[in-house]
């Protein structure tokens, strides 16, 4: 009898242990915690009961959804991230801060591939950190465009910025457009003259490298622009598109705002690309952000809680999920064939988004510090006298945004005029800090440049430690003006600082 | 009566009368100036027309679809946490103090000052720095998120009996000579406390009651930390403060307004009744007999 039940056991163990091994090993009831935008929660509990329904590897998620605001994700997640949501909703901007607090989880190789090819580039770049991906897409829509009264402004005017700065004058009505207010709307000007303002992080979320030309001719056109609506009595620095109700004619806003804007203006309102302006008889259209939401998955002890877990993220971003968010919330989708739909091409919101689209710059990852210190310029301009005042104003810009690299000894300063300091069209600035960058030298009379370690500007710290490659420059020591050394050939080289030495190598 | 007499009457008469109706506008401005706010959230708190923030005050369609509204969110939820939180903490937190403040004020026991001093010097700590600390403790205990207001009531409770100043400075100007009397009678110490302290002493007690609800009735910052991420375990202050946040306030704001109006009510009514202690309660320690 002992025998047999032994054997009964036995024979029992064998076959559960063969179940479990057959089925696929992720079934079973996880509980989770979401968070998501207040206005997204009843949304995502009808998605997740359809995920639950849909798959057919027996996963079941009993999920706790909370509504937090995706602009706070990070800062409540960093908190304590051990007890923050397992899947989280985030605007892209937080990006870098949560990855450097874990607080991220990678995506697999092919998770990784498959969010590549379903979604806009830009908003896969706003999830790649060096070169891994941490996040999925959730939306494409945070970026801004204008908003009007169709009563106060004609048709006509909408094209150009002084053409609306005077309507809104000769009605006293307001022009809101955040400057002094948000960094994020005031890029605008600079994207407009073709300033950008690159950034590079590794792979643990860190910033190694800046280049950013906000500090150039193209600069001060820029601000030029800007002077002119800073400095009209009814500009205002508000991006709420609740100033309709208190006098405003022309609103600087997204797509987030579109419901309430309609309910305001009724068909008075219309919604259309940017306006250019005119800075010595040359027209520039103005630029944008173009950012997006992003969804993450917390890193997770249970490899099987992670696997399901990304599961379930890839199901939320997917191309129906989106579809579903568009429909219910208005949120534009970062999914191509979603972007392409004829409903999402239909949306007025979407529709100027998608019109000053051409004009935006994708919003990759950038210092946190950087939206403070780039709003100052606003006020700097409005307080300028005169176009050296102007010009004061991009040069503490400048100075503060070096200090940021500055402050670590390690960094690596690398101014280049590489066509020489006076004729700067294509002045670039590099703070390296442990990484690489690419120099386009082109054919000028003059190749020349400086590297120099931050807080010793006058040395020549920069040729001595070039390790690699000394023979592609030559080395100027500290007698000829600003630059310290210069390449013998045009081309393209690549400088790479690891904290000790310099290597150059022509590509 | 002379006529310059009277002339002179008149003249003093004429002077008051422009100096009173100088202070009167004088006071009259400023309450206007000190009451628009507060006039504003309740304006803005029956405006139905447009949820989000406007520039004008008078609402152009009045309605109460705020407050219902308000009442399909998680605000009951909020409510209901605050108003345990401060409740039990106005509870405990009274009884701790006076106990304390009757024990530092009759008994004399040795270490009595030391321990005073120690508490004054411990008291100038700002309690935020432990707020790291008490997180990690709270959250080892199970206190966080969900399970906030129980915690929360423990931080508030915790060090409340270093309060003790005001109603201590007020059992100090009642006699001894009671106290003895009583004792010769065969009462208690705590006997004492109940029938001849504490019906002296109302208005410190309503005083230690007010202050000990209005903490956690308003408290923001150790209440957002510890029910981090979490709706369930939200006080009023950093649920409807989230309200305010960029992607919510244009469909928010009307609702926080009318949040905000339910927030001050109990609180108004409380004051309202028990004004008359309150304020000899906080004028009353200051004098000692």
């Amino acid at each position: 009898m002992k025998k047999f039940l032994a054997l009964l056991l036995t024979a029992v163990m064998a076959l559960s242990v063969c179940l479990t091994a057959s089925a696929e090993s992720l079934a079973g009831t996880y509980d989770i915690t979401v968070w998501v935008a207040e206005n997204a929660v009843s949304l995502t509990e009808k998605q997740i009961k359809d995920f639950n329904e849909s798959n057919t590897d027996g996963i079941v998620f009993n999920a706790t959804i909370e509504a937090v605001s995706e602009s706070e994700a990070a800062t409540q997640m960093i908190t304590d991230v051990e007890a923050g949501g397992d899947i989280f909703c985030f605007a892209q901007d937080q990006f870098a801060r949560l990855v450097q607090a874990n607080a991220l989880a990678k995506l697999g190789t092919k998770a990784a591939e498959a969010v590549i090819a379903a979604n806009d580039a830009g908003t896969v770049a706003a999830a790649t950190s060096g070169d891994t991906l941490y996040a999925y897409p959730l939306t494409a829509d945070n970026g801004y465009f204008m908003y009007y009264d169709k009563s106060v402004i004609p048709e006509e005017d909408v094209d150009s910025l002084e053409k609306l700065i005077a309507d809104c004058e000769a009605n006293q009505k307001y022009f809101a457009f955040e400057q002094q207010t948000s960094a994020w709307y005031l890029a605008s000007f600079f994207f407009a003259t073709g300033c950008k303002s690159d950034w590079k992080t590794d792979d643990e979320g860190n910033f190694i490298s800046v280049n950013d030309t906000f500090d150039s001719p193209a600069g001060l056109i820029a601000v030029k622009g800007m002077k002119k609506l800073v400095d009209s009595p009814f500009h205002l620095s508000s991006g709420s598109v609740n100033e309709f109700n208190s006098g405003a004619a022309v609103v600087v806003s997204g797509t987030w705002d579109y419901t309430a804007a309609k309910e305001i203006l009724g068909d008075n309102l219309g919604a259309t690309d940017l306006p250019s302006f005119e800075v010595d008889g040359k027209e520039y259209h103005l630029g944008s952000f173009n950012g997006c939401k992003l969804l993450g998955v917390k890193p997770q002890v249970d490899a099987v809680k992670a696997a399901v877990l990304h599961r379930l993220a890839q199901y939320l971003t997917g191309e129906k999920a989106q579809m579903e968010r568009f429909e219910a919330l208005a949120w534009g989708p970062s999914n191509v064939v979603d972007q392409a739909s004829e409903a999402v091409q239909a949306n007025p919101g979407l529709a100027a988004l998608i019109a000053q689209a051409p004009y935006s710059v994708p919003q990759g990852q950038i210092h946190g510090s950087w939206w403070d210190i780039a709003k100052v310029i606003a006020e700097d301009v409005k307080n300028a006298k005169d176009e050296a005042g102007l010009q004061q104003a991009l040069d503490n810009y400048y100075d503060k945004i070096a200090s940021l690299f500055k402050l670590d000894t390690s960094a690596l300063l690398f101014v280049g005029a590489w066509n020489g300091w006076n004729n700067a069209d294509d002045t670039d600035t590099y703070y390296l800090k442990d990484g690489s960058v690419t120099l386009e030298v082109p054919q000028s009379d003059y190749m020349g440049g400086r590297i120099v370690t931050p807080g010793s500007w006058d040395s020549d710290k920069g040729f001595l430690q070039v390790t690699t490659g000394k023979e592609l420059i030559q080395d100027l020591g500290d007698d000829v003006g600003d630059n310290n050394i210069v390449f013998l050939a045009p081309g393209n080289y690549t400088v790479t600082w690891d904290g000790a030495a310099i290597t150059i190598a022509a590509n | 009566m002379s006529e310059a007499t009277a002339k002179r009457h008149m003249g003093l008469r004429a002077s008051r009368a422009v100096s009173n109706t100088f202070i009167h506008v004088l006071l009259i401005v400023i309450s206007i100036i000190w009451l628009i706010p507060f006039v504003c959230i309740v304006l803005q708190s029956f405006r139905v027309e447009n949820t989000g923030p406007v520039g004008y005050i008078i609402p152009h369609q009045w309605g109460t679809d705020n407050y219902t509204r308000l009442f399909q969110t998680d605000f009951p939820r909020w409510y209901t946490n605050t108003f345990i939180a401060a409740l039990v903490t106005a509870v405990l937190q009274t009884v701790i103090v006076l106990c304390m403040s009757y024990t530092l004020s009759r008994f004399r026991f040795k270490m009595r000052q030391p321990l005073m001093r120690f508490m004054l010097i411990l008291g100038m700590f700002p309690g935020m720095l432990t707020m790291i600390i008490l997180y990690r403790v709270l959250k080892d205990l199970g206190l966080t998120q969900a399970n906030a207001v129980p915690g929360l009531i423990l931080v508030y409770v915790a060090s409340s009996g270093m309060g003790y100043y005001v109603s201590k400075g007020f059992f100090d100007t009642i006699p001894m000579s009671l106290d003895e009397a009583a004792r010769v009678d065969g009462a208690t110490r705590a006997k004492i406390l109940y029938k001849i302290i504490l019906p002296l002493s109302k208005p410190i007690v309503i005083y230690t009651v007010l202050t000990a609800f209005m903490g956690p009735w308003g408290d923001y910052v150790f209440a957002r930390y510890i029910a981090f991420g979490t709706s369930a375990g939200k006080n009023v202050a950093v649920g409807l403060y989230d309200w305010l946040n960029k992607d919510q306030i244009s469909n928010s704001y009307t609702m926080f307004c009318a949040g905000g109006v339910l927030v001050a009510l109990p609180v108004t009514i409380l004051f309202l009744f028990l004004q008359k202690y309150y304020v000899e309660g906080v004028t009353g320690g200051a004098v000692k007999g």
